[in-house]
């Protein structure tokens, strides 16, 4: 039997040791980084809500994402049994409706992808595979982008199915939801920049929950009540500029340039409209950048 | 109430990163109203300003502080060597309320008192009637909040759910809310107090009562669920 098992004993008998058991070593393809990333983002992506994780883990996401989708059905069965000419809600307007959900998924999930590892040390286990710091962040802060993105869309998808399936004209709705669904781009982007980086800022999962929500709701709050004085005092170039210091007023403002959404002081004239996405843009991009050099120095510590 | 746990959960309350969070909110909320007070005329804008500190920044500031009276002691398992200390239950709970109280009385209601005089400087009675409404609003959240702490790890979550959601959300939408509201209950004594707070809807003396229940109510159940602990692991 060991005549024939053992690749390296048998062979050379000169290089046998008494050591040696007999064990095959892996001789299969070795994955790179490339696929420790994308596995990474998957179950990142199914921890978020839940999926692989505990049973009472996945009633939370699910909740939220039930009564995010629960007044898309509503919708749906009034467009089906009373027939309305055009759907009663944007499919843009929709995430700003439902912005409390969305903004209490994100910052209860965040924790979930960035906060335990930090905290109960597993991260020294990820950091010791060929996977570089810079990419378990990016990896990281694109399984929560994936999983809001599922949350802003899926909406978007009840209400066009139910807006084709009424027979509302094809070409309107598709460009409209097409709008919709960029625009979910943008916010998912930023909304998981900020959720991520204060989770990891913040390894309190608790903690990290408030934080998350105290900067998008106050954050939002403070813009709102601005721009509604500001608009009524007649200065609506204040109210503009003012949209740009919160993820939702940047995505409102956007939502008031790009649709026939009423929304309160939206940003006139193509620079501002520039102003508006670079600002999306670039918290993002800034979110990310600090999400890697937090796990670089992680790496290095 | 035992001084010592009452020092200690204040400690935990205002420690490191939280009491920079605390401590933002109420400052944003002034900060605001300065801001407002000097772009425009006369009292314009008291409304949106108030109204966010009231809904938003009070609701929050009580969720921080209660739950961090609780919260990470219960996260980490130090817990259990409060627990196996010869103290009441009760008096661990009534103790942590305290320091919790205090907090959200401090940075909650009282910046909205000076964000309204800051704002409307000719009506101190406005001042004092929103920071009656939000002492009492701000005991019922805190107390709300820590029993909701000794009940689920997800009480923050749940906490935002029923502020955000219920309150905000929901409230808006269906008026109905407003028995169930706490936000409401605390609106009518600051409307009894000064007419120029908006009343709650309620009657004062459902408010009160109302009031009073969940506050006692919560701060018992949160001791009584601290009598019969598990500690559980991590999901």
């Amino acid at each position: 039997m060991a005549e024939s098992t053992s690749p390296r004993g048998t062979d050379d008998a000169g290089r046998s040791v008494i050591h040696d058991l007999g064990y095959r070593p892996y001789t299969g393809p070795r994955l790179g980084s490339t696929a420790i990333a994308r596995s990474l983002v998957l179950t990142g992506f199914r921890n978020a809500f839940g999926l692989g994780r505990s049973g009472r883990s996945k009633v939370l996401p699910f909740l939220l994402l039930g009564l995010n989708l629960l007044p898309a059905l509503i919708v749906a069965g009034i467009m089906a049994f009373v027939g309305l000419d055009r759907l009663p809600i944007g499919y843009a307007q929709y995430a700003s409706t439902t912005q409390v959900l969305l903004g209490v998924f994100v910052a209860s999930q965040a924790p979930v992808l960035f906060s335990r590892d930090l905290r109960h040390g597993t991260i020294a286990l990820y950091l010791a595979r060929p996977l570089p710091s810079a990419a378990y962040a990016v990896a990281r802060w694109l399984s929560l982008l994936l999983a809001t993105l599922v949350f802003l869309v899926l909406p978007v998808v009840i209400l066009y199915a139910a807006a084709l399936l009424t027979e509302l004209d094809v070409s309107d709705q598709t460009r409209e939801a097409g709008v919709a669904l960029g625009l979910a781009v943008l916010l998912a982007l930023s909304l998981a920049g900020v959720g991520g980086i204060i989770a990891s800022w913040s390894t309190r999962r608790g903690f990290a929950v408030v934080a998350t929500i105290a900067f998008l709701v106050i954050a939002n709050g403070v813009v709102t009540a601005v721009q509604g004085i500001a608009d009524g005092e007649g200065s609506t170039r204040v109210a503009e500029v003012a949209g740009l210091f919160s993820p939702y007023s940047l995505y409102r403002g956007l939502m008031g340039a790009w649709t026939d959404a009423d929304t309160l002081a939206p940003p006139t004239g193509a620079g501002m409209v520039a102003a508006y996405v670079v600002v999306l843009v670039g918290l993002s991009a800034a979110c990310v950048g600090a999400l890697v050099a937090r796990y670089r120095r992680e790496a290095s510590a | 109430m035992n001084r010592t746990l009452f020092a200690l959960s204040a400690q935990a309350v205002v420690g490191r990163r939280r009491g920079v969070v605390l401590l933002l909110l109420p400052l944003a909320l002034v900060g605001l109203a300065v801001v407002v007070r000097l772009l425009t005329s006369d009292a314009v804008g008291v409304e949106a300003t108030v109204g966010l500190g009231y809904t938003l920044a009070l609701p929050l500031v009580a969720l921080l502080a209660a739950t961090a009276v609780l919260g990470p002691e219960v996260d980490d398992g130090s817990i259990v060597y409060l627990l196996a200390k010869p103290v009441s239950r009760h008096t661990i709970a009534r103790s942590k309320f305290a320091a919790a109280w205090l907090t959200t009385t401090a940075l909650g209601a009282l910046p909205l008192a000076v964000a309204s005089l800051v704002l409307d400087s000719a009506h101190p009675g406005r001042a004092l009637a929103l920071g009656a409404a939000g002492v009492v609003a701000g005991t019922v959240y805190t107390a709300l909040f820590l029993g909701l702490a000794a009940l689920t790890r997800h009480a923050v979550v749940v906490g935002l759910l029923y502020t955000l959601f219920w309150e905000g959300v929901i409230g808006s939408v269906l008026s109905g809310v407003k028995w169930l509201s706490v936000g409401a209950w605390g609106r009518e004594v600051g409307h009894a107090v000064d007419d120029l707070v908006d009343a709650g809807g309620t009657g004062l003396g459902y408010a009160v009562v109302a009031a009073l229940v969940v506050s006692v109510g919560s701060v018992w159940f949160a001791g009584d669920r601290l009598r019969s602990f598990t500690l559980r692991g991590d999901e």
